[in-house]
């Protein structure tokens, strides 16, 4: 009997996944890498500024130690430089302008003096070189036999106030070393892509004489009319294949949970209760989990779209007023102090929604508006600590947060 | 002789004593008059002036100006309702102000309608939030339909934490923040 129940418990503990126990074990033996820039074309300050934006980028794939000094080379020579004889990697890269201004970048990882990876790159303007940096450090991953960082590769949406009811509304990369502001001078709120491709985006318009869902074609620049609200109204999620919508509306002042039809342009009413449904997300195609102050208190809850049921998700904390969800996990922000008279933290916590395992993710602070990548892998959310505006990425398997300040502006919402 | 004198003296005294008159309240009341009399002249003149002598084009302008004048001036004798922390109901020392708001909403703003903006203070920029500083729109709108006002009359909108009167990092700038302010439309 005693066999058989500790047999049974080495089973249970060989399937149970616990993030937290992989990254105590790979922080020791993180392989390191060097980069050698081996560069022909630009001036000393853009290759500096590529050289920045390509160790960022090696350092948020946290799978290197990765050494922080600019070295440069020549691409053809047959052994690395002796500074960086000892390093596991190194990687050596090439930047080169053709006539017509594309920059081209070629790049070989060495590994015990074999190139182990060949890869090259172009862009036709140089400005978005850190684009081909993010491309760099996600094929170095894959070949690194590591899960995707796909995210790395899209593009940041966000809405950033920068005075009382003004705004801009800004499409960036993950690190915000590019931003190109595609709205601005207006009262534009909760921008949210509207496809997978990233080629069109929803946002909110306060400058009409009703809150109003606007649609703009990032291609065409063209800017269409959704729907009008009272009081409030906001894009919280859009599904997988577009064509529906999660809205926040607010007819006669009382916000709940829509559904939108896109193609037949119709709404469907989904929460009835008299108090405050907002930010709905979907989990899957048929359920939705969203934030409710059904219990006298905002928390997050769960229900299927063909039913009227309701389940509470989550068991901790007094306030829990932001959510989202990839799988089996959900984050959430929670309210960690209730002082009327001094600065409050609000935090990130992540639970599962099949075992008890709940982890807090950020410390200090307010962080809010959590988001997952498609791929579950990371998390993007805003942090505004000390006045400084910016935004973060939780690596969860690796337990590592990093940190992305906005140089002017607050973060109001954002979507990737 | 001695009665002679002491007759002159009383009969000097007596014609003395007849001289003196009482000067304060004579002064008082010569100053009052004229006061009265100016301020109805200058009443009656004002009015007559705008009711004549327009162009039926100057006169819409001038007359839509003067109510335009009219709302913003009204508009500015509306108070925000302020709230607590994280609260969406009405004090009850702000019920002076809804009082206030009423009474304009059915006399001096009885030609407009009224957008109540609902707003946060700093603490989270989420939909949560927004809702909450609609709820407080919500809240004072329920305040002013139950004295009198029609609720066709009224439309909200919430703008969260995005539009703060000011920003400082303390305690009574949060409170200001907290808040639903009137505007008028017409």
């Amino acid at each position: 009997m005693k066999l058989l129940i500790s047999l049974l418990f080495t089973f249970g503990l060989l399937f149970a996944s616990d993030a937290t126990i992989e990254v105590i074990k790979k922080v020791d033996t993180l392989p390191t890498i060097a980069v050698e820039d081996a560069s022909i074309s630009y001036n000393d300050m853009f290759k500096l500024k590529f050289y920045k934006a390509l160790i960022a980028d090696l350092n948020v794939i946290s799978i290197f130690n990765v050494d922080r000094y600019h070295r440069k080379t020549h691409f053809n020579d047959t052994t690395v430089l002796v500074e960086n004889k000892d390093m596991n990697y190194v990687l050596r890269y090439k930047m080169y302008e053709d006539d017509s201004s594309t920059l081209h970048v070629e790049m070989k990882l060495i590994q015990d003096g074999e190139t182990v990876l060949f890869k090259s790159y172009r862009v036709n303007r140089k400005n978005i070189y850190m684009f081909v940096a993010h491309a760099m450090a996600y094929d170095i991953n894959g070949f690194m036999g590591e899960p995707s960082v796909e995210w790395m590769k899209r593009k940041v949406i966000f809405s950033r106030i920068v005075g009382a009811k003004k705004s801009e509304i800004v499409i960036s990369d993950y690190s915000l070393s590019y931003q190109h502001v595609i709205l601005k001078n207006r009262f534009n709120i909760f921008p949210k892509w509207a496809n997978k491709e990233q080629t069109a985006f929803y946002y909110t318009s306060l400058d009409s004489a009703k809150p109003t869902l606007k649609y703009l074609d990032t291609k065409t620049l063209k800017i269409s009319n959704i729907i009008s609200s009272d009081g409030m109204l906001v894009c919280s999620d859009v599904s997988e294949d577009a064509k529906t919508l999660l809205l926040t509306m607010a007819k006669d002042g009382q916000p709940d949970i829509y559904t939108y039809n896109v193609e037949k342009k119709t709404y469907k009413r989904e929460t009835v209760y008299g108090g405050i449904d907002v930010n709905a997300q979907f989990m899957g195609k048929n359920k939705i989990i969203f934030i409710s102050s059904r219990l006298g208190y905002p928390n997050v809850f769960s229900k299927e779209l063909n039913s009227n049921e309701i389940e509470q998700l989550v068991y901790y904390g007094k306030s829990n007023s932001a959510c989202s969800s990839n799988g089996e996990y959900i984050v959430y922000k929670a309210r960690e102090t209730s002082n009327a008279f001094a600065k409050n933290t609000f935090n990130l916590h992540l639970i599962s929604m099949k075992t008890d395992f709940i982890r807090r993710l950020t410390a200090t602070g307010i962080n809010e508006f959590p988001r997952f990548s498609k791929d579950g892998d990371a998390i993007l959310f805003i942090k505004n600590y000390k006045n400084q505006s910016s935004i973060g990425i939780i690596r969860l398997n690796h337990n590592k947060n990093y940190l992305f300040p906005l140089k002017y502006g607050k973060v109001q919402s954002m979507d990737w | 002789m001695k009665n002679i004198v002491l007759s002159g003296v009383v009969a000097t005294l007596l014609l003395f004593s007849g001289c003196g008159s009482p000067k304060p309240a004579e002064d008082t009341k010569t100053t009052e008059k004229p006061a009265e009399t100016a301020q109805e002249v200058k009443a009656v003149e004002t009015e007559t002036v705008a009711s004549e002598n327009t162009t039926v084009d100057a006169s819409s302008e001038s007359s839509s100006s003067n109510s335009n004048l009219s709302m913003a001036e009204v508009e500015s004798q509306l108070s925000p309702v302020y709230f607590g922390f994280d609260q969406f109901s009405i004090d009850s020392d702000m019920q002076a102000t809804i009082e206030k708001a009423s009474e304009l909403g059915k006399n001096a703003a009885a030609d407009f309608n009224v957008k109540l903006e609902g707003n946060c203070d700093e603490w989270g920029s989420d939909e949560y939030n927004f809702a909450l500083g609609l709820k407080r729109a919500d809240a004072v709108k329920k305040a002013i339909v139950a004295q009198g006002i029609d609720a066709s009359r009224i439309s909200m909108v919430s703008f969260g934490e995005s539009n703060p009167v000011c920003s400082d990092k303390t305690q009574e700038c949060w409170a200001k923040n907290r808040r639903v302010d009137f505007k008028l439309l017409p």
